[in-house]
């Protein structure tokens, strides 16, 4: 066992983990403000609407991250047109490539989340708010905004783990977060064991957070769901 | 009867583990097949290059089984260290550090360095020149060690593979590539995608920076001397019947 490795290069992993926090919570941040929305167009009564978002969210369901992001990293830089393009600067860059596959991938499963909860709220609530002559907007807000969401919780808490374990894919497209991390240090020193589990530890102890912060966030909004006791 | 059991079972027992002391022992070797003209894959899917053939010709010459397969860059010398892998031939320098995890065979080639970047774009290959510049290179290989120590000011973007630092120097997300100069000038100059580049900077080579090593050899598990002395022996008949020289010049030209 070679721990000293670890222990010198413990600057490396903190810049690491810095950026798997900054990669899983900025495409999820970003990806919740668009799914909410996309949510209520999926289930809208527009089939134009309806279809184009299902479109959307079986296409980057449908296809494997990796290849999504080796498509927008590789693939499109490969077309002149693009490269000689105003989005270029953007474009090349890694971080924004990431960002970009990994909020397209994370938004199509959150919208599928929501509009799967939002079907799913009794009609006995939307008819009260329109007994009590709320207008259509703030039925949406005051109503089915966190009906939904509350419905959500443990699903879109799965969404945020896979997210956050999805971010080492970054590492192929030369980011160095946790994993890229460990990979290097891996082919520097020739040791495998040591460098893996140190990142393992992280991705664990990150997780623990968000599934804590989950359960409290569910006994706080979503308790009126639970089943009662007698 | 019981004594008889017995031997016949320590008969069996002895069999059973002898025996692959005896057959010829099948000889694993891997190659991170991203680096042509050295070692890649083809279209069929068959492992292909100038390192894949001096082994094919080292293995007949030694009479090995060897059985040469592709394998992940970044798993390679952990793999050979566990013994999962016998030996490894993929361009590898010979440096100090790799020396305290594996052993070496005698060397087979003395590769240059080169940088290259787009045709005219003026770069001083110095420290001072590439200040700025992103240089593209694998991972782990001495064209980072070199970079690494002596280009600081240099964004330098490491790769998994061989061949993917090429593809962001083509699409302008690099400015430079360190790379193994045959690499460069077969796998990319020569190709489509790399007639606006050129070699640029001066040719090195182990001489002029201790991270380019002393030279390619092929790698070889530290406890595993019998192979190592095989494949040594192999590797002088190739150099002596000239099959070495004849490889160089099908790949390199002269």
């Amino acid at each position: 066992m070679n721990w000293n490795v670890i222990a010198e290069n413990a600057p490396l992993y903190l810049a690491g983990t810095k950026l798997t926090l900054f990669l899983a919570f900025t495409s999820l941040a970003i990806s919740f403000l668009l799914a909410v929305p996309l949510a209520f167009l999926r289930n809208n009564e527009r089939p134009g609407l309806r279809y184009a978002v299902s479109a959307y969210t079986l296409l980057f369901r449908g296809t494997p991250l990796l290849v999504q992001l080796f498509l927008i990293y590789f693939g499109l830089a490969q077309f002149g047109l693009i490269r000689q393009s105003f989005i270029w600067p953007w474009l090349s860059s890694p971080l924004v490539c990431v960002l970009v596959a990994f909020v397209m991938n994370t938004t199509a499963y959150s919208t599928e989340i929501f509009a799967g909860a939002l079907r799913s709220i009794p009609v006995g609530e939307l008819e009260a708010a329109r007994a009590y002559g709320l207008p259509k907007r703030k039925q949406a807000t005051r109503i089915l905004v966190p009906a939904m969401l509350t419905r959500s919780l443990p699903l879109y808490g799965n969404e945020m783990i896979m997210m956050l374990h999805a971010t080492s894919l970054a590492s192929t497209v030369t980011l160095l977060e946790t994993t890229g991390v460990a990979r290097r240090i891996t082919l520097d020193n020739y040791i495998q064991f040591e460098p893996y589990v140190t990142a393992a530890g992280i991705y664990l102890s990150i997780t623990f957070v968000i599934i804590t912060a989950f359960q409290i966030v569910q006994r706080r909004f979503a308790g009126y769901l639970e089943p009662r006791s007698a | 009867m019981r004594i008889l059991i017995n031997s016949a079972c320590a008969l069996v027992l002895a069999t059973t583990f002898l025996t692959p002391a005896f057959a010829a022992e099948k000889v694993t070797i891997a190659t991170d097949a991203t680096f042509p003209p050295f070692e890649s894959i083809d279209s069929n899917g068959k492992l292909i290059g100038f390192d894949i053939e001096l082994m094919e010709a080292i293995c007949k010459e030694a009479e090995l089984d060897c059985n040469i397969i592709g394998a992940a860059w970044d798993g390679m010398f952990p793999s050979l260290i566990e013994g999962k892998y016998d030996a490894l031939i993929s361009q590898l320098t010979v440096t100090d550090k790799r020396r305290q995890v594996v052993a070496f065979s005698d060397i087979y080639d003395h590769p240059i360095f080169r940088f290259t970047a787009k045709k005219g774009a003026g770069i001083t290959i110095s420290p001072e020149g590439v200040a700025g510049k992103t240089i593209a290179v694998q991972t782990g290989t001495p064209m980072d060690a070199y970079v690494t120590a002596h280009m600081p000011n240099a964004t330098i973007k490491r790769y998994d593979s061989g061949s993917a630092p090429f593809l962001d120097l083509a699409n302008g997300r690099a400015d430079l590539v360190l790379g193994y100069q045959a690499q460069i000038v077969h796998s990319f100059l020569q190709k489509e995608d790399g007639k606006d580049f050129e070699l640029t900077g001066p040719e090195m080579t182990g001489k002029d920076a201790k991270e380019f090593g002393e030279g390619v050899a092929i790698a070889i598990g530290k406890k595993n001397t019998k192979l190592l002395e095989d494949v040594n022996a192999g590797l002088a008949k190739v150099r002596d019947n000239g099959t070495l020289k004849a490889l160089m010049t099908k790949y390199f030209g002269e």
